[in-house]
């Protein structure tokens, strides 16, 4: 039986039989992989250890003939108890990775690796803020799905004044000049929304001094961008 | 009309001796869990009619239970009352996905709800 060894981040288990699951996991360097998972519902199973949620594994796979491979070993790598000591991370937790797994195909490429890898760890720290570690996940998310709104000139192709108050617009995903408007932004804000999208991560973003401050009136901007993109 | 099977998730020795003592006057079944693994190990072994879960767990959260019991075909229906100190409003941003995610039949609030409203709030799922 042919094996590969990968690492993975478990995103769904589901129950299979009286005793075994079927568990997915993204990967670095195999997409999203299905694997079967025999006898992990048994408490004593050798892969029990290496199939929890909120952890980053080692694992070793048969191939299988069409879509579902086989489980064979699962040694936990890294995990992130921070986040199951708090209800909130948890529920946060589990809604990102749920997200990541509906928005991304099984070939899907090693950067959703990676981001959901980053969150898990950002999640993991109790200093950075939730929503802040939620937007980034987001921000990242339209990126990647070429969602990304323009940052540098606003809906007219006038470049961003430092002076000026914009408003969202979603069907443009970009800023308009509306200085009586009541959604206004300004100068400040739309350069800290230039950070969320940037590649810094959580941790580094919450180095930056003011940022988190903006995180309140950055929310619904972003939240408008994922429920249109990302639902 | 048979007794329920309730499984009650509780941490706290006292709390849950109590609130197995009211729920066995009623005529329930009750089997005590401490710990979220003891929890789905106790369901193995004896399928519940209704659970009653704290959330505040010591070691896996009572939100980590429901995801893992809901991926049990036997499990998904099974009736859960969260009874728990943690308020509802800490779910704020996705209070509806809570509910009808991890399909919670009813939140209590501690603090808020008294013995004979669990009490009737359990019985009134008695199947």
């Amino acid at each position: 039986m042919r094996t590969v060894i990968t690492q993975g981040i478990i995103l769904t288990r589901v129950d299979y039989g009286e005793a075994d699951r079927i568990v997915t996991y993204i990967t670095p360097d195999n997409g999203k992989l299905h694997l079967m998972a025999k006898g992990a519902r048994k408490i004593k199973s050798r892969l029990a250890g290496g199939i929890e949620l909120f952890s980053l594994s080692d694992i070793s796979f048969a191939p299988g003939r069409k879509e579902l491979g086989t489980l064979v070993s699962a040694r936990l790598r890294e995990h992130y108890p921070s986040i199951t000591h708090d209800i909130e991370r948890v529920q946060q937790g589990y809604a990102l990775l749920k997200l990541l797994n509906r928005l991304t195909e099984d070939d899907t490429e090693e950067q959703y690796f990676e981001l959901i890898r980053t969150t898990l760890q950002s999640l993991d720290v109790p200093d950075i803020p939730l929503l802040l570690t939620d937007l980034w996940f987001r921000a990242r998310m339209l990126t990647f799905l070429g969602h990304q709104p323009n940052l540098i000139s606003d809906a007219e192709g006038v470049r961003l004044d430092a002076g000026s108050s914009y408003d969202f617009d979603i069907e443009h995903m970009s800023f308009r000049r509306r200085p009586d408007g009541s959604d206004n932004l300004s100068a400040g804000q739309i350069k800290a929304m230039r950070l969320l999208f940037s590649r810094n991560s959580p941790s580094q973003l919450h180095r930056v001094t003011g940022l988190e401050g903006q995180l309140a009136d950055l929310e619904p901007p972003v939240r408008l961008m994922s429920a249109h993109y990302l639902s | 009309m048979k007794n329920s099977d309730v499984l009650l998730i509780e941490p706290d020795a006292e709390l849950a001796s109590t609130y197995r003592r009211a729920l066995e006057d009623d005529g329930h079944n009750v089997r005590v869990a401490h710990s979220a693994q003891s929890a789905l190990h106790l369901a193995d072994e004896h399928q519940p009619d209704v659970v009653v879960l704290e959330l505040q767990l010591t070691d896996h959260s009572g939100i980590e239970f429901l995801y893992e019991f809901r991926t049990y075909q036997d499990w998904q229906t099974v009736p859960v009352v969260v009874h728990s100190i943690v308020p509802e409003r800490v779910f704020q941003t996705s209070r509806l996905v809570f509910r009808q995610e991890l399909n919670i039949h009813t939140y209590c609030y501690k603090p808020t709800t008294s013995l004979r409203q669990l009490r009737a709030t359990v019985h009134a799922l008695k199947v």
